[in-house]
């Protein structure tokens, strides 16, 4: 179990403190004044704020303005209305006001993600805007809210700067307490996976978007906060508060200061102050300045001042070297299955699959698919590409709704529930194609799945560390998976069977009933590949478990059923046995029959060589997918290119046509070497590429799609189809 | 009646909107690109117009305008909008989001913040009466601008070879690359032809409207509830969103002129909470 000490858990807090302390005579040293040092304090409460949706959460808000702003007006408005010269309670009621307006503004824009929903809060801001500057009954129009009170605290005035600073100061303190408290929560820890994955973690059984919901409204009230602070700070409320530049002016300060830090948005703002004050005395074009800063920020160093401190102090005192390398890790062989994932008292049909079809647009997915998994089985599911196998696993486990038929987990129907309920009901999965927290460590991963099993997952307050039975589980499953001694590595550092066998943890750490594996074996090397079958053997002892995979005579030797699946349908089920016998799934596999032999390898007298494939190498991030490849094509020669899926044929294809580049080697063709040169010009030289799947243009007619191919053809001395000749070639094969 | 010639005064504040919507939706659907600038080159499009108008005329001043900035918009394209067809769409927000920050700053101090007026000749001048209503003639004109433009991207996009390439390169620009068609230059030209069309707004509206150094940033957020309404990649989808805003807004003048500004916005979340994807917009991954 990894704890950090107190000391190093709340290190942000003292360095606020010593900071706050030291700001006043730092900025009359400059020349400045208490009421800037308030300013700035003010503005990293709201940076802070905005950061935890940004940096945490993902969320990037361009409108974060608005909170600030309806913050402010609230604030003014309650004072002047109720408490003449309080000013504690207008900033509390001021906060239950922000709290209950993002709630419902959430609801509405958290709908979308990503550029849309940082769209959704620019036109927010626009609004907050145009109805604070029109409004002029409530909002006091272009001259704004003026005559607000700071009030006193006992025998305190706060008129006087220096006793708001501290007040100022103090509820920033507290501010960077709460926050440090939800980021260091099972609930901040959601927040970064919904950052990294937000898929995979809905599949981990988190309901994404009430977290979403809660860090909004969080974010949105602190910023409040500050908006209100500003107002009783300048005794005014104006509409600039709410404008979107400032809004945009306050993303440039997390930016600038860095947004993977809990600290980095105040150094922005102070940052942003300092510059606003210090510049403005020799050079009116401040925000031009500013704004080719936040510019280069955004460019060379995305990790704002803090990264750039980072990488300086790592060169000063630079980290142990550590190898993130697979070799690192210690393997116990034969582990039973931890005891906290025995599934209780299961028998009898498990999960039971009745006649589910669904329909993209025209193209019948899944059509009338039926299936069973019984307690203590391996349920295998094979089939062609294509056949349905993924999109039967995305029907069960929540990923879309059928058209029609049921799903019963348990006797009880999940056909149409959310993915995430559906994982509390004990059914979890594995992806086809590689889903994890690829920023996340290991550890960090897979505690993930087993904290997502309790209820404690929503607690906001209290510290990971207290809960010593998720972290002893954690150790558990990562030592069963064979992982210890590399759990501090992120996702995405592993190489591809490390990744393949993280998502499959991800899976089990879910506790599930059932277990939905998708070609977990697929892309494995040899050895790996006997290792993760064995796993799955010892899991499926006690927990069922659903697998599509492509090694037909490994799944075959293991499973106890089997279902065929082919365009949609399934074809036929039953024990391994009658699968390998019946003909029709030879068919399937082989071919009618097999064929006469009708070519054959022509060899050094077929004629000039066209094509060669020298070591060449290729990788997808880590994933080392095309090792020393090495191929001749001569011509006259058809060559085919055969192995299961993850082999790498396909990309080797993509290699070839120039859309994945090659790491090294080297690829001849027409006595030229083409690796790595760009996609359009291999395609000039002749090369075409009829992709796997369809690799036309939706939305286009036949013609237009054909006119596509011989536009670039005709530029050039190659071959040139007149439109004629490709209609005619394409309805013969059609 | 009245009503009626509220609904025409919106139709042209939605060509209007539509100028700039336009290009950006073509630069977000082909490029990924979220071009929070887009508003700048309105607005240099705008000064520009009412600078040369100083020397030349009006005429040549929105002919030469656009295509200065057009000029513009190759080395805006060139230099910093091709680093991040690839990367993450929230990048290039912010980026382009620090240069309309930029951009404000430089017209502030090559032209000053206070507001400049731009004048047209007095041909264009008066107004028309058909029927019962009283139209302004240059209203009118910007009317025939716009739709001429508008047919003109049409068929660029719907009958030219420029145009099945474009339209491919939204869908699977892999395969088009696959195909031996190099993107770049195409997308060099989506850039230009967008960030030309909203200098011709800024040039035809600025008699219009107030050319200030704010402008640029006061349209964007338009444009772009204009594109979330029509929804992405949709020619007819930010067509029709642009003329409804502008006829909503119109009409909300009329009744209740200090909420003109914002029956926008709220037009917008009416129509994201019954179709999330826009009225007419396509699911595209990488924006979700």
């Amino acid at each position: 179990m990894m704890t950090a000490r107190p000391h190093s858990k709340y290190r942000a807090l003292w360095i606020a403190a010593i900071a706050l302390a030291a700001l006043p005579p730092a900025m009359h040293v400059l020349g400045l004044t208490v009421n800037t040092a308030s300013m700035a304090v003010i503005l990293a409460i709201a940076t802070m704020g905005l950061n935890l949706s940004v940096g945490y959460t993902g969320l990037v808000s361009f409108g974060h303005g608005t909170w600030f702003g309806i913050g402010a007006y609230a604030a003014a408005l309650i004072q002047k209305h109720w408490f003449g010269e309080q000013i504690a309670l207008p900033i509390l009621l001021s906060m239950v006001v922000v709290a209950v307006l993002s709630t419902f503004v959430g609801i509405l824009i958290l709908r979308r993600r990503g550029v849309y929903f940082s769209l959704l809060t620019l036109a927010l801001a626009a609004l907050t805007y145009t109805v604070a500057f029109r409004w002029s009954e409530v909002t006091g129009g272009e001259d704004g809210l003026g005559g607000l009170k700071r009030g006193s605290i006992g025998p305190i005035n706060l008129d006087d700067a220096l006793a708001f600073y501290v007040v100022v100061a103090l509820i920033g303190i507290a501010v960077l307490y709460v926050l440090l408290r939800v980021v260091r929560s099972p609930f901040g820890h959601v927040l970064v996976a919904i950052r990294e994955n937000q898929l995979r973690a809905t599949f981990q059984g988190y309901p994404v978007e009430r977290y979403k919901l809660a860090v909004f409204v969080l974010s949105a009230v602190v910023t409040g906060v500050a908006g209100a602070l500003l107002g009783f700070q300048t005794y005014l409320v104006s509409a600039e508060g709410v404008s979107v530049p400032f809004s945009g002016e306050l993303l440039a300060m997390v930016v600038i200061g860095g947004m993977h830090n809990i600290l980095g948005p105040a150094v922005g703002a102070l940052f942003f102050i300092l510059f606003r004050e210090l510049f403005s005395i020799w050079s009116p074009n401040w925000l031009l300045w500013f704004g080719l800063i936040f510019v280069g920020f955004v460019l060379y160093s995305p990790s704002g001042l803090v990264g750039i401190w980072a990488t300086l102090s790592r060169r000063w005192w630079p980290l142990p070297e550590e190898a993130a390398a697979m070799s690192k890790r210690k393997i116990y062989e034969g582990l039973p299955l931890p005891a906290f994932l025995l599934p209780q008292g299961m028998q009898g049909t498990v999960l039971e699959v009745d006649g589910v079809s669904k329909h993209f647009g025209g193209i019948r997915a899944v059509s009338n698919a039926s299936l069973t998994v019984g307690a203590g089985e391996i349920h295998a599911l094979i089939g062609p590409n294509g056949a349905g196998k993924t999109t039967l696993f995305n029907l069960v486990s929540g990923l879309f709704p059928p058209d029609g038929g049921t799903v019963r987990l348990n006797g009880r129907e999940i056909q149409g529930v959310p993915s995430h309920r559906i994982c509390h009901r004990g059914l979890a999965r594995s992806f086809q194609i590689t889903n994890l927290f690829r920023g996340l460590s290991i550890y960090e991963n897979l505690r993930l799945s087993l904290q997502a099993q309790r209820p404690m997952r929503f607690n906001a307050w209290r510290d990971i560390d207290s809960y010593p039975d998720v972290h002893a589980e954690t150790a558990e499953l990562i030592r069963f998976l064979g992982l210890e001694g590399i759990e501090e590595i992120e996702g995405g550092e592993l190489s591809y069977g490390g990744q393949r066998l993280v998502d499959f943890g991800i899976a089990l750490g879910s506790k599930p009933q059932v277990l939905l594996l998708d070609e977990p074996l697929a892309g494995l090397a040899a050895a790996e590949r006997e290792r993760v079958s064995n796993l799955i053997k010892s899991v499926a002892a006690n927990i069922p478990v659903l697998i599509v995979e492509h090694d037909i005579d490994r799944v075959l030797g293991f499973s106890r059923r089997v279902t065929v699946m082919n365009q949609g349908e399934v074809l036929m089920a039953g024990a391994p046995d009658e699968v390998r016998a019946d003909r029709r799934v030879q068919e399937i596999y082989t071919g009618t029959g097999t064929p006469p032999v009708t070519s054959h390898v022509l060899g050094e007298a077929a004629g000039s060589q066209v094509l060669r494939f020298e070591r060449v190498n290729a990788f997808y991030g880590k994933s080392h997918i095309l090792n020393d490849a090495t191929l001749d094509v001569r011509e006259g020669e058809i060559v085919a290119l055969l192995g299961r899926n993850g082999a790498g044929k396909s990309t080797l294809l993509k290699t070839l046509a120039g859309l994945v580049p090659p790491a090294s080697g080297i690829i001849e063709y027409d006595g030229r070497n083409i690796a790595g040169m760009p996609a359009p010009d291999i395609a000039r030289m002749g090369i075409g590429y009829v992709p796997q799947g369809r690799g036309l243009f939706a939305g286009m007619t036949v013609a237009e799609n054909l006119a596509l191919g011989r536009l670039a053809r005709k530029t050039d001395a190659a071959m040139a189809w007149s439109g004629a000749r490709s209609r005619s070639l394409s309805t013969s094969r059609a | 009646m009245f009503l009626l010639e509220q609904v025409v005064n919106g139709l042209v504040l939605g060509g209007y909107y539509l100028l700039i919507a336009l290009g950006l939706s073509l630069i977000f659907s082909v490029g990924g690109v979220v071009n929070l600038a887009h508003g700048a080159f309105y607005a240099f499009g705008a000064y520009a117009s009412v600078e040369i108008t100083k020397y030349l005329g009006f005429g040549p001043a929105v002919v030469l305008s656009p295509l200065a900035v057009a000029l513009l918009g190759i080395l805006f394209e060139r230099f910093l909008l091709r680093r991040f067809y690839t990367a993450d769409p929230i990048l290039s927000l912010l980026v382009t989001f620090g240069l309309a920050m930029i951009a404000e700053q430089l017209i502030r101090i090559l032209w000053g913040a206070a507001p400049l007026s731009a004048t047209i000749p007095p041909s264009l001048k008066g107004s028309v009466i058909v029927g019962n209503f009283l139209f302004s003639r240059y209203r009118l004109l910007l009317l025939a601008v716009v739709a001429a433009v508008l047919a003109c991207v049409w068929l660029l996009l719907h009958k030219t070879s420029f145009g099945r390439v474009v339209r491919a390169g939204i869908q699977r620009p892999d395969m088009v690359a696959a195909l031996g068609i190099r993107l770049q230059p195409y997308m060099t030209a989506i850039v230009m032809l967008g960030v030309g069309m909203a200098a011709m707004g800024g040039a035809f509206f600025a008699p219009i409207t107030i050319v200030h150094p704010a402008m640029g940033a006061e349209i964007i957020t338009v444009a772009f509830v204009v594109v979330v309404i029509g929804g992405l990649g949709s020619f007819w989808g930010v067509v029709i969103a642009a003329l409804l805003v502008g006829v909503v807004r119109g009409i909300t003048i009329h009744f209740a002129p200090a909420a003109g500004e914002a029956s926008i916005y709220v037009l917008m979340f009416l129509v994201l909470l019954f179709r999330p994807r826009g009225l007419l917009g396509e699911r595209i991954e990488k924006f979700e």
